[in-house]
């Protein structure tokens, strides 16, 4: 189990190896680099060229990548260009909001999914599993910036429930009770689709384990129906829907950048945006390396639930 | 017993998320809530390029010259008065005496030596420490700074260059405490200090700035305690926030959500002139463009009138050329090109285009200045389809956009140039005199009239107003008639305020004079 986990974490080197230079190369095939940006359309070549120097972007890609990941092994990830503060500091001051957010729609989506799916699964073909197949089709097709806004306009501006944008009240707040408040729209829009993937994928999971011979053996025994579908039934159907909900994070992650846009959420997907958008190059780097780290991981924690969850899977 | 505690978290969770109506909480008297585009990238005015930033850093620092609250004219700032030398060469500003920084410094002439010379000498000790990008544009005239006593300072100039005053008056000219920044070195830009009417408290990325009011502002005393900036990009979010009381002013709103906030009794309207051009660049060096039958067969084929009716729902003021009408250097005889598709078919047909011709258009999604590009280049578009120009537009990201303007590869293009003065040195100049040229400079139509290059750079070196007022006026009436672009509009800003927020109006050059409210 300990080399298990010490082979899987030595994996994760390549693999942020991998997303670093992919990155690093996206960002400077694109069109435009951060002197471009930060000029605007009043710069002269002489000032673009000057910048440029400064920035140390005339050197080859290559020079700049080594010099860039020489730093990244010692802990430091650089400067943003553009906020003048390092960019470790920058990313973990959003990191927190990015995990409240994701952690919640993760939550959201697991335990709404699952229900969903098993409430499904038990009576097939009812009304119940037939709603729930139209919003699974719904949720999986709607934009999140379209939802969040349809959300927003709905429980923020109509019904003014719900605060429409940010983390915690421009002035007082601050408390647990305000930021749950601030957290509920973008969460629901964040898990929508995720919600509708894991409720499917439940569903028929929890349909193959409901027509085996055990689940007949334990009505037989004379079982309560939610202790057969529970204890017998989904925990053997779990495998297939952790899997799925590993996957899903990844999404989740992907997704709190444009929800994070929408709500005005402090995260790292807000971050990465306006580093985009300005070819701030470090700060998105940092960003990305950041995400890809989280991904990584729980990904790994999603393997070793395998072996809690069944004990027949052995890691050597 | 589990199951029990489970529905006890259920229960105490549905209290705490459950609907509470009137989220907006009572807003403390004398706190100020601005809703902002974008968050600013950093607070040093000298440092940045977008107006997000400096919308917050010009209530912290000041220039020597300023813009009254109504206008871009020139009026005393921190300097008191000042005097130009007959050629052009010499500024000599007195400054304000018993002006004091927010860090309790004194405000003085070598304070005023030093702001500049971190920005353009680059033996300068604290040049190093940051980045300028517009020192050179901004400030590359400047030979030398003398301090000749604590509170006169001189500019010597390498030339003449009429515009300084109007530079003198912006952002990057801010007058920064040297004690701050040698304080605090290459982070200075998180931790500004000026003279201005707010003082900076702190800053919770991606939420809130937060600035106090300064106490003993030389100016005026200021009435609104607190001020608050918060970021929200999304529109949609800006405006519910707006409108269910957690923001005091909101700026930069979309043309569609103006018939919404017109009848709502929450929020006041606000509009007022920018000084900005947005316009269709035309590349005058490449065929059929070279031809200013063509380029005038495409002003006449336009329908500025509906753009601005009906895409920017009155959100702009069409323009006859690159000068904002009613400022000192405008002519006052220009009228727009009227839509005449007759008129357009014509003028093709005689420069040898009967049947029309295909072309490409670029356009940016959005960038800053921008309006609707989209839809306003959509229905250039089917205007120019209608006179047998076959456009196929191209959608691009700002920085790409930018990027791809350097290959003077382009054919129709839309842009805008947000000087935010008014002062054609600063618009004419950069954007239409040959010297600027793509790459090497912003003429991205890649313009040349050497009539006009003669009167512009005249203008440059002449110091006294109405003779410049006068060489700008022919130098308008020369692009009217041998038109570089098709001319579009002049952008009017459009926010809206809370009803408890007085005497707030938007200024011409895009900045946020919040210090000018009071709260009710």
């Amino acid at each position: 189990m300990r080399r298990y986990l010490a082979r899987r974490l030595l994996q994760l080197v390549p693999v942020l190896l991998g997303v670093s230079v992919v990155i690093f190369m996206v960002l400077r095939l694109a069109p435009g680099d951060p002197a471009e940006i930060m000029l605007g359309s009043q710069a002269t070549k002489e000032d673009l060229d000057r910048l440029r120097t400064e920035l140390g972007l005339t050197q080859p890609v290559h020079v700049q990548y080594l010099l860039w990941v020489s730093h990244v092994v010692r802990g430091d990830l650089g400067r943003s260009i553009w906020r003048k503060r390092p960019v470790l500091t920058e990313v973990l001051h959003h990191y927190r909001a990015t995990v409240i957010l994701t952690f919640a729609a993760l939550t959201l989506s697991a335990v709404g999914g699952t229900t969903l799916g098993v409430t499904a699964a038990v009576r097939p073909n009812s009304l119940l599993d037939r709603c729930s197949a139209v919003a699974s089709l719904f949720g999986a097709s709607m934009p999140v910036f379209w939802l969040g806004i349809v959300l927003m306009v709905i429980f923020a501006l109509e019904l003014r429930w719900l605060p429409a944008s940010g983390m915690f009240s421009p002035y007082g707040g601050g408390d647990l009770g305000d930021l749950l408040r601030h957290l509920v729209l973008p969460a629901v829009t964040l898990a929508a689709a995720t919600i509708t993937i894991i409720a499917r994928l439940t569903r028929s999971a929890m349909l193959e384990v409901l027509g085996q011979d055990y689940i007949r053996t334990a009505r037989a025994k004379g079982l309560v129906e939610w202790a057969v579908v529970v204890r017998h039934g989904l925990k053997n159907a779990l495998v297939p829907i952790i899997t799925v909900i590993g996957v899903q994070t990844g999404v989740l992650l992907g997704g709190a950048v444009l929800t994070e846009t929408v709500f005005a959420w402090p995260g790292v997907g807000t971050l990465m945006v306006q580093g985009i958008l300005a070819r701030d190059f470090p700060l998105v780097q940092g960003c990305v390396l950041i995400i890809a780290m989280t991904f990584v991981l729980i990904n790994l924690a999603v393997d070793l639930l395998y072996a809690w969850l069944d004990p027949r899977i052995r890691y050597a | 017993m589990r199951r029990k505690d489970g529905w006890t978290v259920l229960i105490a969770l549905a209290l705490v998320l459950g609907p509470v109506p009137g989220t907006a909480i009572a807003q403390p008297a004398g706190t100020l809530v601005v809703g902002a585009v974008a968050e600013p990238v950093n607070l040093d005015a000298a440092q940045v390029t977008d107006f997000n930033s400096t919308r917050v850093i010009r209530r912290i620092t000041e220039s020597l010259v300023a813009f009254p609250d109504d206008s871009t004219q020139l009026v005393p700032g921190l300097a008191e008065s000042w005097t130009v030398s007959r050629d052009g060469l010499q500024y000599t500003f007195k400054l304000r005496k018993g002006v004091k920084f927010h860090d309790d410094t004194p405000f003085n002439a070598e304070a005023v030596k030093f702001s500049f010379e971190r920005q353009i000498n680059p033996d300068h000790p604290f040049n190093k420490l940051g980045k300028y990008p517009f020192a050179n544009f901004n400030f590359g005239t400047i030979k030398a700074i003398e301090t000749l006593d604590e509170h006169t300072v001189q500019f010597l100039m390498k030339e003449p260059r009429a515009s300084f005053l109007t530079i003198m008056a912006s952002a990057p000219a801010g007058i920064v405490s040297p004690t701050a920044v040698k304080k605090h070195g290459e982070n200075y830009p998180n931790h500004p200090v000026g003279t201005g009417p707010f003082r900076f408290v702190s800053w919770d990325r991606g939420q809130r700035i937060v600035l106090e009011k300064n106490p003993s502002y030389w100016k005026f005393p200021v009435k609104v305690d607190r001020v608050i900036f918060r970021p929200i990009v999304e529109e949609q979010a800006r405006l519910t926030e707006l409108l269910t009381g957690n923001l005091d002013l909101a700026v930069n709103l979309p043309p569609d959500f103006i018939a919404q906030l017109e009848n709502n009794p929450r929020v006041s309207l606000l509009r007022g002139a920018g000084a900005h051009v947005w316009y269709l660049g035309i590349n005058n060096e490449k065929k059929p463009f070279d031809d200013k039958r063509v380029r005038q067969a495409l002003n006449y084929a336009v329908n500025k009138e509906a753009i601005v009716r009906d895409v920017l729902k009155g959100t702009g003021q069409v323009s006859a050329g690159p000068v904002l009408p009613g400022t000192w250097g405008a002519e006052p005889g220009l009228r727009p090109y009227p839509y005449d598709p007759e008129r357009a078919r014509k003028l093709l047909a005689e420069a040898g285009y009967p049947g029309g011709f295909s072309t490409t258009l670029w356009v940016p999604e959005s960038g800053s200045g921008m309006q609707s590009p989209v839809a306003m280049t959509t229905v250039i578009q089917s205007n120019l389809k209608a006179v047998g120009i076959n456009v196929a537009l191209q959608t691009m990201e700002w920085g790409t956009f930018l990027a791809k303007l350097r290959t003077k590869e382009q054919d129709l293009f839309a842009l805008s140039w947000a000087a935010g003065n008014e002062d054609p040195d600063l618009v004419i100049y950069p954007l239409l005199h040959s010297s600027q040229w793509t790459p090497g400079g912003p003429n991205r139509a890649l313009y040349k009239n050497a009539r006009l290059d003669e009167l512009l750079q005249q203008a440059r070196i002449t110091t006294e107003q109405a003779k410049r007022a006068e060489l700008y006026r022919q130098a308008q009436r020369i692009l009217f008639e041998d038109p570089p672009w098709i001319f579009v509009d002049h952008e009017i800003q459009v926010g809206a305020v809370s009803k408890r927020v007085q005497g707030f109006n938007l200024h011409p050059s895009f900045d946020l004079r919040v210090e000018t409210i009071s709260l009710k």
